[in-house]
């Protein structure tokens, strides 16, 4: 033990000469540990850059709370209002899925009227008539070719050129052609109608699968459906029409022929009394 | 890292042999000490500015674009409920239904279903009331007071072929819009029913359940035009159907003519 104490002290005593020999390097050395060494732990209490720090996060703290809290609290508060008012009076789902139910509804009604209207309504009893008859009432406008035949069959054709003058032949081959059209008209127009209906159907689907947001797009294609019905109403009507105002032609032609008969028998019986 | 830099300085220091060893050691030593030292502290002064910058930050930008942003959606809600929903003009609107319901549904239905029957025989009757009766299960009754009104086909025997065509096909046609016509009575009673239906439930509709009330209804619209069309399709046949049986008559009105005159000349020529 009393070795290791000598040998400590002399070590102690050389390093000290050591360090008296070599001023400059012990200076040296000091400087870097002194650059080299940790700084000192600054305590919370008592340090002043702590307690600025701490009033600074307390006053960021409480602006936060005020200034960015509140104004938020206030944007909540306004958006759950509008949520409120859109959920319950704009957009209440009870409503929804009652005019949701009703379309159902509706489209039982309608499907009613469409199986009302698939009723035969044919009625004729001879041969020739029912062939006319179930053309006309076919609802299938690829049917159209055969109602000439049929018609010709019924109603018989147009006079011979020997036969008929051809005033007469040509009053009554119009008035067969509008006839004729406005069966066909009638063919297409029942196809159409049944197309519209099965049309009306899908849509009527869509809008139960509809949202209030996309019910408006739906309502707008039936709208233009709606449009399109116009238009075919429409060109059942100019058929119509036709119709009647070659009906009214065809009156006139005959009062017209009839005078013309009348002056030449007039003239004829004249002739004949001179001869006498 | 520091400690073992230390060390191996002090070794260096220790051993360095000469002067100019020892100047050079102390110039790097010194240097590389200066750059791995801890970083001063920061003075007071830049803390509280930072703090205030961020202060500021939070009471200037953020607080206007909170403000405003708080405006917008005020000015929004009120827009909403002031002009484009307000609620008293949605009740409004959903009161007047009822009054209207009350004040029309009824009067109209009335109106609508006043007895328009006129007939005043027996047989005739019969055929009124049946064409009449909006029903679809009895169109065999149709054809029965039918032809118990206007007679039936004439047998082979009682008219040309011509006219047994004519005659039969008129009436096909006729007694085809007649059950047509029951057809779409019946469905405008069901069209009714629906429309009733949509009046209904618009009374207590909101502004977005709406768009589902309008579209249906423009769908029955379009259900409603097509079966006008299939009334128009009957009506057109039958037109034509007259239009027809008067060009059939012209016709054998030519071919008479022509017999006629054909017998008159054999006549003449025989005196």
């Amino acid at each position: 033990m009393r070795k290791a104490i000598g040998q400590g002290l002399d070590g102690a005593k050389r390093s000290f000469y050591w360090a008296c020999d070599h001023k400059i390097r012990v200076v040296v050395l000091a400087l870097v540990l002194v650059l080299l060494a940790p700084q000192p732990v600054k305590t919370q209490f008592i340090d002043p850059c702590c307690a600025i720090m701490g009033a600074g996060l307390s006053s960021i703290s409480s602006t936060l709370s005020n200034v960015i809290g509140g104004g938020l609290s206030g944007i909540l508060s306004i958006e759950r209002n509008i949520f409120d008012f859109e959920r319950d009076i704009v957009w209440p789902q009870r409503l929804i899925d009652e005019a949701k139910g009703l379309v159902g509804s509706i489209q039982g009604i309608y499907a009613q009227i469409e199986s009302v209207t698939q009723i035969a309504v044919n009625s004729a009893t001879l041969a020739s008539t029912q062939q006319l008859e179930q053309n006309i009432l076919s609802r299938d406008s690829a049917q159209i070719g055969q109602t000439g035949g049929h018609y010709t069959a019924v109603y018989g054709p147009v006079p011979g050129a020997t036969s008929a003058p051809v005033e007469v032949r040509n009053v009554i081959d119009i008035t067969d052609a509008v006839a004729q059209a406005a069966m066909k008209r009638a063919i297409q127009i029942d196809h159409l109608a049944t197309l519209e209906l099965e049309a009306a159907e899908r849509i009527n689907r869509s809008i139960q699968r509809a949202a209030p947001g996309s019910a408006p797009i739906i309502e707008a294609q039936a709208a233009a459906w709606l449009i399109r019905a116009n238009a075919y109403t429409q060109a059942a009507i100019a058929d119509l029409m036709r119709v009647r105002a070659i009906d009214l032609a065809g009156a006139a032609a005959e009062v017209k022929s009839g005078a013309t008969y009348n002056s030449a028998l007039g003239q004829q019986l004249i002739d004949l009394l001179k001869r006498q | 890292m520091t400690i073992a830099f230390f060390l191996l300085f002090s070794w260096l220091m220790v051993t360095a042999k000469t002067r100019r060893q020892l100047v050079a050691l102390t110039l790097v030593g010194t240097i590389a000490a200066t750059l791995v030292a801890p970083p001063p502290a920061q003075a007071q002064g830049t803390l509280t500015g930072a703090i205030q910058a961020v202060l500021d930050v939070i009471n200037g930008t953020i607080q206007t674009a909170l403000d405003s942003l708080n405006a917008v959606r005020g000015a929004v809600r009120a827009f909403y409920q002031s002009v484009i929903w307000p609620v008293n003009l949605i009740n409004q609107a959903r009161a007047q239904v009822t009054p209207m319901i009350g004040q029309y549904r009824q009067r109209m239905r009335d109106i609508f279903e006043s007895d328009v029957g006129s007939a005043t025989l027996a047989a005739t009757g019969q055929l009124e009331a049946v064409m009449r009766n909006k029903q679809t299960s009895d169109f065999n009754a149709v054809t029965t007071y039918f032809r118990n009104a206007f007679g039936p086909i004439p047998a082979d025997t009682a008219a040309s072929p011509e006219d047994r065509a004519m005659t039969d096909m008129d009436d096909a046609l006729a007694l085809g819009s007649l059950k047509t016509l029951k057809a779409s009575d019946a469905a405008v009673d069901l069209t009714l029913d629906a429309a009733d239906q949509l009046e209904d439930v618009a009374s207590e509709a909101a502004p977005g359940s709406a768009p589902f009330l309008t579209a249906a209804a423009v769908v029955a619209s379009i259900q409603s035009q097509a079966l006008t069309q299939k009334m128009l399709a009957a009506e057109l046949r039958q037109e034509a159907a007259r239009l027809a049986h008067g060009n059939a008559e012209r016709k054998r009105l030519t071919t008479n003519t022509n017999r006629l005159g054909d017998q008159i000349i054999n006549l003449l020529k025989r005196n």
